[in-house]
């Protein structure tokens, strides 16, 4: 009795190999709703349509470490002849320096998306030419939330908002540069208002002897800070505007809608983002060098980046805005849909004051320089 | 033919030591690579220069930016152990010589709760708890203990040394439980007689028989504490901070593991004192025990 089972369970494993024979690895850099994006939508849609494939989804962590970790998993087996990852999904300053360092392939003309792929940075990040290695996922935003209740007139500049902070100490909060992105990219947009050099900052090119000219803009937020309540996290920065600690604070759009649709966000808090404007950011889609599966890759990519799956997994459920052409992606919704990704901020605000993060260079110089002589 | 007796001496050493070296051989492979050679890589690399020269740049760099970060780890690491130590006696005198046996037991029950939950459980909870419009502060102004107006948010050093020594109290004190447990009572029961209060003999008698043992659960505290990433990222927001997070705000927005490995060093440094400390205590005490 016990051998046949030994020998069956020995057979039906056998048998099931060929079966399980083809897997594609997505690695993905970013927090955990990254992983449940592909585990939960767009995994078990690409095994619907391609019978036989299995989607292992790996998560390497939150922010521009996540995307460390996979250039190092990448640079690691640099010299074997088939590497691990097949899908990656990683921020735009990695991204850069995967390009330039070889360890991605050119795939975008090999995709049937190819064309609705309409974003500026999806030719360039970061300074870096990555045109035909990337195709975005999703754009998401910066914005400042409010608290309508505290606020009767929000600032629609940052002048106006150091002003308020002002005004209104402690009311203001934002999570300095080491908690998370939201609160490097409200200094970037600091930067960009007070530095007179944002297109500098934003296209390059780097010159070493920039930053000391940056003095007068760094001792102003020295001298906000002492006004600003500091939050630990982008996630603390809700949480404090939702315990009504804060009344304003910089989050990133897709977050505070999906926490509001979560219930777990006072819906009463609305969103600005104040001139000259605040960053943004895409995550892409990539397919190294030597990916064991890479056809396979570009297929589920060509599905990722597909309207339908933009629709309905990117704005639907993830609250994100779209990697694609918008137009493209707004046919397959409805118009209230369409509205709520748009309620507090207009397509055309978004338009002007939607910046991209400074170049890489300049990212590094100016999160040092805050280092230097802000928070010492 | 060699001298037959001269030879095997030596082999034969070898011989009879073999097994016991196969034996620990897997223990050593595995200290040596997951420990040792990552500790000199990082220690290496603290003064290795993009070409691969030796530099004390990032030694500088790393002193310049986050000083008030070590002073800060070294600050925080210091009272949390403190406030351990004391908990610590408390709790431990009480299960020893507490008389009313409900609340020795109730306590002996509770005391070991956080022993099971995991650092990042507790630093969420602490966030949540310790925050200016927490559960704490709310609590205090609903029983009328608190003006809403001076509520203020914990989260910062103190928030951190609550939540270290909520974390390590259970596990000073089952060292110490333990150790008080294992003292010979005729002591304490003579102090008691001659009119000492429950208070004295804590003080007195069991905690100078009990010192090494108090002392070797503090240092193995503060090494736990010296790692901890996850609670100062929680509960800290901008600077100072503990090192730990400024290694990882090194790694994850510069990719710089050099003044991240420098910044390194001062953990080393901090926690090879008290590893050192550690070392004689128990060697000190080894001829007793073989006795």
């Amino acid at each position: 009795m016990k051998r046949t089972i030994v020998l069956g369970a020995a057979l039906s494993a056998v048998f099931s190999l060929p079966l399980a024979a083809q897997t594609l690895n997505v690695v993905t850099a970013g927090d955990t709703n990254m992983v449940d994006y592909i585990n939960d939508y767009l995994g078990p849609l690409f095994e619907e349509q391609n019978p036989g494939v299995t989607v292992r989804a790996l998560g390497t962590g939150p922010g521009d470490g996540g995307s460390q970790a996979m250039y190092e998993k990448l640079t690691a087996q640099k010299d074997n002849d088939v590497w691990d990852v097949d899908v990656g999904v990683v921020h735009q300053r990695m991204a850069g320096q995967m390009v330039s360092e070889g360890l991605l392939q050119s795939y975008r003309d090999r995709t049937a998306t190819d064309e609705l792929v309409n974003a500026a940075n999806a030719e360039n990040a970061l300074g870096v030419d990555v045109s035909g290695y990337v195709m975005p996922m999703f754009q998401s935003q910066i914005a400042i939330a409010y608290n309508p209740a505290l606020v009767d007139n929000p600032p629609q500049s940052y002048s106006d908002l150091v002003e308020w902070a002002e005004a209104n100490p402690g009311q203001f909060g934002y999570n300095g540069i080491t908690g998370g992105m939201a609160g490097v990219g409200f200094v970037f947009g600091w930067m960009y208002a007070f530095s007179d050099m944002a297109e500098t900052l934003i296209n390059g090119p780097f010159d070493e002897a920039t930053p000391a000219s940056w003095s007068p803009a760094l001792e102003g937020l020295k001298a906000f800070n002492q006004s600003a309540t500091i939050t630990p996290g982008n996630a603390g920065t809700l949480d404090a505007l939702n315990r009504g600690e804060i009344a304003m604070g910089p989050v990133w759009m897709d977050m505070f809608y999906t926490w509001v649709a979560d219930g777990r966000l006072n819906p009463e808090l609305q969103l600005l983002i104040p001139t000259p404007g605040m960053p943004g950011q895409p995550m892409y889609y990539v397919v190294p060098d030597k990916a064991a599966q890479a056809e396979l890759a570009v297929k589920f990519i060509e599905l990722a980046t597909s309207p339908e799956v933009q629709a309905e997994g990117i704005v639907r459920r993830f609250n994100w805005l779209p990697g694609i052409d918008a137009n493209a992606v707004k046919e397959q919704l409805t118009a209230d849909e369409w509205a709520v990704l748009f309620t507090d901020v207009t397509p055309e605000v978004l338009a002007e004051r939607g910046m991209s993060m400074p170049q890489a260079e300049y990212f590094s110089a100016i999160l040092e320089a805050y280092e230097r002589q802000v928070s010492n | 033919m060699s001298d037959p007796l001269a030879m095997p001496k030596p082999s034969a050493q070898l011989r009879a030591m073999l097994p016991g070296l196969l034996l620990i051989a897997p223990a050593i492979l595995a200290i040596a690579l997951l420990y040792v050679v990552p500790l000199v890589r990082s220690v290496v690399f603290a003064f290795v220069d993009a070409d691969g020269g030796f530099t004390t740049a990032h030694l500088a760099t790393a002193l310049e930016l986050y000083r008030r970060d070590v002073i800060f780890t070294v600050l925080v690491a210091l009272a949390s152990l403190c406030l351990i130590a004391v908990i610590s006696i408390a709790i431990a005198g009480y299960l020893t010589l507490g008389a009313t046996p409900w609340a020795v037991t109730v306590l002996r029950w509770l005391y070991r709760w956080p022993l099971f939950i995991p650092f990042i459980v507790a630093g969420q909870t602490a966030r949540s708890f310790l925050a200016r419009n927490g559960l704490l502060n709310s609590l205090l102004i609903d029983s009328g203990l608190m003006d809403p107006a001076t509520a203020q948010s914990l989260l910062d050093w103190r928030g951190l040394v609550l939540t270290f020594a909520w974390k390590q109290v259970p596990f000073v004190t089952l060292l110490l439980a333990g150790a008080m447990a294992s003292v010979d009572r005729s002591t304490v029961e003579a102090a008691r007689n001659m009119g000492a209060g429950k208070l004295r003999c804590l003080i007195e008698i069991l905690l100078p028989q009990v010192r090494g043992t108090l002392s070797v659960g503090l240092i193995l505290s503060l090494v736990t504490i010296m790692s901890v990433l996850s609670v100062p990222m929680m509960l800290i927001a901008g600077n100072p901070t503990m090192m730990t997070s400024m290694m990882a705000h090194r790694v994850t927005y510069y990719g710089d593991y050099a003044v991240a490995n420098a910044l390194g060093l001062f953990s080393y440094l901090i926690t090879v004192v008290a590893a050192f400390v550690y070392l004689r205590m128990t060697l000190a005490q080894q001829p007793e025990n073989g006795r």
